[in-house]
């Protein structure tokens, strides 16, 4: 969205390389910087940002909807990736152990799981059941077609760094399969949204692959 | 009539549930007719947690979330007036405060070491009873620090000072942002207050009434004037005996006492026997005094009683 070239990588080892243990994190020159608020920062001052024609109060229910994606969507993906037994065991374990050899994609596999049961567990999302993290997400979703409305992007007619975080959390939620197509089904209930996805992928990613073949998404 | 149980009240008890003065403030919001009973042993919450919530049909919740829910089903809904966006919005920020303010909160109250040991513990330490005290306050402070470590990802030894900053900084910015999502409004959404007010004045009261020694994020705070006069607006509408000013030490006297009264007979007399059984359980085992079972008339038995009477002698 701000026109700017970047690679993306694929790497096993992607999670101990970042300097706060989080992907995805950017490489750029000597300096690496990860989490989506650093790299907006890190972005902006290198003179590049999306969201200096808000206004202050504009500012503050942006940084609030972030949260609101990062608390429920983010949340919600990773307990389904590895609390919903169904999907840790068709699907997880098998991928994210797949760049090592026996036995060390079965241990870090597990290490993973136990790790991210135990996060819940301290956010109070380890006796939730699956239906109620539907429920929540759903709920999410409603807020955020009700932010969205009929405009095109979430603030005036220019994309923000919120509209980016939605689009690649909405996008990820509806192009990945999985056992169920719970989730999917959520997010497919609003057409705004839906519309949403659709038009930043045709201009930002359909357009570009036909020029530069930097980013391809299937 | 709901009954609502909960851990002294007054400015000591709010850190217990961080959520706990959201749903008082909720229902004096809505008008709910709520009952709140102080007991400080979770134990004898009717759930085994405190806050717990003991509703007119006998049904007990106890958690936060399903309270409000429990609430707003009997018709105490202090959303009903919003519209669907400022509905999403509520959404939004109450993430936000969760993200960005109750880490810091945690961290100000049960690991800044000033504050704990000066504020935090002694509240608990006065408020439980015997003896629990001992042991409560540095396993509810150990399980706090896992979840912000955990809340935080991990982090080494040496990056901690870095990362206490960065949380500071995010809690900072976090309050500006309400500050300028407030203005010059009386309440969030127009003249009637919502539950995010509930939520945003629980957190922003604790930390302006409570007297901490290391109170950084408080200072920032208290630059934000509207947010501060939006705090005692709400506090002299719903609140008034508590008052912004009234400081909390002159109600304590007098409630430590009649809390500890029924208890206070009990640890005596449990002291007394302990003690008891102590000595009387020593002086066996060092054979100061010693049982003899009694013998049964048999001349071996009596023999016995010779020679030992033989040797008295000798």
């Amino acid at each position: 969205m701000c026109n700017l070239p970047i690679k993306v990588v694929c790497r096993a080892n992607a999670e101990y390389m970042s300097p706060s243990g989080k992907v995805p994190f950017i490489h750029v020159g000597n300096q690496v910087v990860s989490e989506l608020g650093p790299i907006v920062q890190f972005v902006k001052a290198k003179g590049h940002s999306l969201s200096d024609g808000l206004d202050e109060v504009q500012k503050a229910e942006m940084k609030a909807y972030m949260e609101l994606v990062n608390n429920m969507l983010l949340t919600a993906e990773l307990y389904l990736q590895w609390c919903d037994e169904a999907t840790v065991g068709e699907i997880t374990h098998a991928r994210y152990g797949s760049p090592y050899p026996w036995p060390l994609n079965r241990i870090l596999a597990y290490q993973k799981q136990w790790e991210v049961k135990r996060k819940m567990k301290a956010i109070g999302w380890g006796k939730k059941t699956l239906d109620q993290v539907l429920e929540d997400v759903d709920q999410c979703c409603q807020a955020l077609s009700q932010r969205l409305g009929t405009q095109p992007y979430f603030f005036n007619k220019q994309p923000t760094e919120l509209d980016a975080l939605v689009f690649g959390h909405l996008y990820t939620i509806l192009t990945t399969q999985l056992t169920n197509d719970e989730l999917s089904e959520k997010v497919k209930n609003y057409s705004n949204l839906l519309a949403f996805c659709r038009r930043i992928e045709q201009h930002y990613f359909e357009d570009r692959a036909k020029g530069s073949s930097s980013i391809r998404l299937s | 009539m709901f009954s609502l149980l909960d851990p002294p009240v007054g400015a000591m008890s709010w850190p217990l549930c961080l959520l706990l003065p959201s749903l008082q403030t909720y229902a004096r919001f809505t008008g709910a007719p709520l009952k709140v009973h102080k007991i400080s042993n979770p134990w004898r919450s009717p759930s085994g947690t405190l806050p717990a919530l003991r509703t007119s049909h006998g049904e007990v919740i106890s958690v936060p979330h399903k309270i409000i829910t429990h609430l707003r089903k009997e018709k105490f809904n202090a959303d009903y007036d919003l519209s669907a966006r400022q509905g999403a919005d509520t959404l939004a920020f109450v993430s936000l405060l969760e993200e960005k303010l109750l880490p810091v909160l945690i961290h100000t109250f049960w690991i800044d070491a000033k504050n704990y040991v000066e504020v935090t513990r002694k509240w608990y330490a006065e408020a439980m009873p015997f003896p629990l005290n001992f042991f409560l306050p540095g396993r509810m402070q150990r399980q706090h620090m896992e979840r912000l470590q955990l809340l935080c990802g991990e982090h080494r030894p040496e990056h901690e000072e870095e990362l206490e900053k960065e949380l500071y900084q995010d809690a900072r910015e976090c309050l500006t942002l309400l500050s300028q999502r407030l203005g010059s409004q009386k309440f969030f959404f127009g003249d009637a207050p919502a539950s995010l007010d509930a939520f945003v004045f629980s957190y922003l009261a604790l930390l302006l009434q409570v007297k901490l020694p290391s109170g950084k994020l408080q200072a920032h705070l208290r630059g934000l004037h509207n947010l501060c006069a939006y705090c005692t607006h709400i506090l002299s509408l719903y609140f008034p005996w508590d008052g912004a000013e009234v400081p909390p030490p002159r109600q304590t006297p007098v409630s430590p006492e009649t809390e500890e009264e029924p208890y206070r007979r009990r640890t005596q007399v449990l002291s007394v026997l302990a003690g008891l059984a102590a000595m009387v359980g020593y002086a066996l085992l060092s054979g100061i005094v010693s049982v003899q079972r009694a013998t049964p008339a048999r001349t071996p038995g009596t023999g016995a009683l010779g020679m030992a009477e033989g040797d008295e002698e000798e």
